[in-house]
């Protein structure tokens, strides 16, 4: 798999060092709060409600168990012996004692991993499908196109301290794993007529207060020019978006002021006196150097003679958990960190160890996280899958939640962010608990449910089947809910099902609704689906009935 | 607080004082203007495009970093540098050392600290990495990756 080499591991170690030198000015009284604080979260450090929250980039989900191991070993000798999985591919740690930061960081540049970019006003972590490259139909894989722009954006010096963050995923496959539409920008990779490769860009997507679908702005920009489009993009961001105005200072903001032709005109205009210079054509030598060190390690096995173990348990997890590779003999295999509880995405330290063990065991040493806060084992043979499976059981890693209700998405919360409203991580729990029954979750099925202590949104409660979003009314918490979102097949923001509900009836409100949901589906349709078909009042007037 | 600074002139690498007028006096007057020799000192918010016409008579040009967060003079630095090819100096006042490294590389070709900064290490901050990721306006002394 790819790994930085010697000359990206020394940029990491200048940047720590660098941000070393800042913290002790800012220790100092040489450096104020305010710039302190933009400089702390470009790299990637927040201060929160009880400590310092440190978010780790995971460049497109990918970790080594070599990674995964050195983020455990910051879990124990920085953190409280574990770590939180975000929905956007990175991981947070959240007791970190700000003097101790700059060792953190160095620890992690040998495993080549770091913070930088992972906050602020900047070109955030490139996210790409987790599924990338193992999947039949896809168009390609986004993987080097996602490190290649990762690069060029990194530390740039024109686009560094923009308006606002700036998010960006790329897609390569037919279904859409990343919600790029709900991203700033989003790439989308795509053959024209000729069955030349290029992206089609939406710009202008995002969540929060204000959730918007991004417009398309280009639909076809060759490979090898879109960098010089993308930095088009960011400048014109950069030079109009609204810097006057706390709540809108996105790039959707601008783009709706404009008007998505409008600002495609404007981006446009820009990209014709770049994209023939040569500087700013994609490398395509390192492309294909890249397509190298993304190759899956792993060669199609015939297994005619195996039989699967006939295993209740094993079957039921098998069912929920296990997706077919494109690669002859081999499985995908999705692993919950979801547990009674605990925070959606919080893996212990000892847990990181055993996954990077099994990791190496049975998965060619590689590990993905994905949005819904879950771990992927890209690459187990077929008949080791029961094999892994038992291992997993012994470790209490063999949820078999996948794609059910009981797998939640959900942000730290309350307990945690000082920028929540409510609580997550309880409601979570109590939803778990009263669907603990198994026989009753695979009935109902592929069900999503996502929750969001604010407006930032950080659990994506608009995109998902049921969206629970915390507020404060009269110093209590309570829950707005939406229903049917979705980016997966085509991107649609959930609509609001009617008042916001108090912390003490939400899980009745849900139970209700999928109870709408169940009474109303024919055969194996899905909740969208049964939403688009008989309207949003049957929900209605079950929960405020 | 920083000690943020309004110049009416600016020195120029010939140790000549060369008088600055505002973005708006110079697209109101830029016919007279451009006969002195002159300077034109830029906020973020100016539409560069709008001097792009007569570069060759602006004497040098001062952009204005004093807002640590707002980043539109990298992009101004950038199109006159890079884009417009300007001849004459692009001068970033009331610069900040942790944005050294950003300003050089778009395009600035000499900076005025903010005075809360003297007594540190300016090498440190303006050439703080061995590579660079990206093409921009100046590269120069980075390895390039990319």
């Amino acid at each position: 798999m790819y790994q930085y080499n010697a000359q990206d591991k020394q940029f990491l170690v200048e940047r720590v060092d660098q941000f070393e030198k800042q913290l002790k000015r800012h220790l100092a009284g040489e450096l104020d709060e305010s710039k302190f604080r933009s400089l702390r979260l470009r790299n990637g450090l927040y201060m929160e409600l009880h400590a310092h929250m440190l978010r780790i980039a995971i460049p497109y989900g990918i970790l080594s168990s070599d990674q995964l191991r050195a983020l455990a070993d910051v879990a124990d000798k920085y953190d409280r012996g574990f770590g939180h999985f975000t929905t956007r591919q990175n991981i947070q740690f959240n007791w970190i004692q700000l003097p101790e930061i700059a060792n953190l960081l160095r620890d992690l540049t040998d495993a080549g991993l770091h913070a930088i970019q992972t906050s602020g006003k900047a070109t955030r972590n490139i996210t790409a499908d987790p599924l990338s490259g193992l999947t039949e139909g896809e168009i390609e894989d986004a993987r080097p196109y996602c490190e290649l722009i990762r690069r060029w954006f990194n530390l740039h010096p024109e686009f560094s301290w923009l308006p606002g963050k700036f998010k960006i995923a790329i897609n390569g496959a037919k279904l859409d794993e990343t919600a790029l539409r709900i991203h700033d920008l989003g790439l989308r990779l795509v053959r024209n007529e000729k069955g030349e490769l290029g992206f089609s860009v939406f710009v202008g997507g995002g969540l929060g207060a204000a959730a918007m679908i991004g417009p398309e702005t280009a639909s076809f920009v060759p490979i090898v020019d879109i960098l010089s489009y993308l930095e088009s993009s960011l400048r014109i961001y950069n030079l109009k978006g609204r810097r006057d105005h706390q709540k809108k200072l996105r790039i959707k903001f601008l783009v709706r002021e404009l008007g998505a032709s409008e600002f495609s005109r404007l981006v446009d205009e820009d990209w014709q006196q770049t994209k023939d210079d040569p500087e700013l054509k994609l490398n395509l030598t390192e492309l294909e150097s890249l397509k190298k060190d993304f190759a899956l390690p792993i060669e199609p096995i015939n297994l005619d003679g195996f039989k699967e173990t006939v295993d209740f348990n094993y079957s039921i997890w098998k069912k929920n958990n296990v997706r077919s590779h494109k690669v002859l003999g081999h499985s995908i295999v999705n692993i919950s960190l979801t547990k009674l509880g605990a925070a959606p995405g919080d893996a212990t330290s000892e847990q990181m160890r055993i996954l990077a063990k099994l990791a190496d065991q049975f998965s060619s040493g590689e590990i993905r996280t994905t949005k819904r806060q879950t771990i992927v084992f890209p690459f187990v043979r077929k008949d080791q899958v029961f094999d892994l499976w038992k291992s997993l059981e012994q470790y209490g890693l063999s949820s078999p939640h996948q794609g059910t209700l009981a797998q939640i998405v959900a942000c730290p919360g309350r307990d945690y962010c000082d920028l929540a409203k409510a609580v997550s991580i309880p409601i979570a729990t109590r939803v778990q608990e009263r669907f603990n029954d198994m026989n009753k979750l695979l009935d109902i099925g592929d069900l999503n449910i996502n929750i969001s202590g604010c407006e930032n949104s950080c659990a994506h409660h608009h995109v998902t089947d049921i969206g629970l979003l915390g507020m404060q009314k009269n110093g209590e918490e309570y829950y707005q809910i939406t229903l049917a979102g979705e980016t997966l097949r085509e991107t649609h923001i959930g609509k609001k099902l009617g008042p916001s509900v108090s912390g003490e009836t939400i899980v009745d409100a849900v139970e209700n609704i999928v109870n709408v949901y169940i009474d109303n589906r024919q055969q194996e349709e899905k909740f969208t689906d049964v939403f688009k078909r008989i309207g949003i009042i049957p929900f209605k007037e079950k929960v405020y009935g | 607080m920083d000690d943020i600074k309004n110049p009416t002139s600016l020195i120029n690498k010939d140790y000549e004082t060369i008088d600055l007028v505002t973005f708006e006096e110079w697209i109101e007057d830029s016919d007279k203007l451009s006969k002195l020799g002159v300077g034109v000192i830029l906020e973020p918010s100016n539409d560069v495009g709008l001097i792009k016409d007569k570069l060759d008579s602006i004497e040098l040009i001062a952009l204005d970093f004093r807002n640590f967060d707002d980043g539109r003079g990298y992009s101004q630095a950038y199109l006159l540098s890079k884009r417009w090819q300007f001849k004459g100096e692009i001068i970033g006042i009331n610069a900040h050392l942790d944005q050294l490294q950003f300003m050089i590389r778009s395009g600035i070709t000499r900076y005025q600290l903010l005075e809360s900064y003297e007594g540190f290490d300016e090498e440190d901050y303006s050439n703080g990495f061995s590579i660079c990721y990206q093409a921009a306006a100046n590269n120069s002394g980075l390895n390039l990756k990319y």
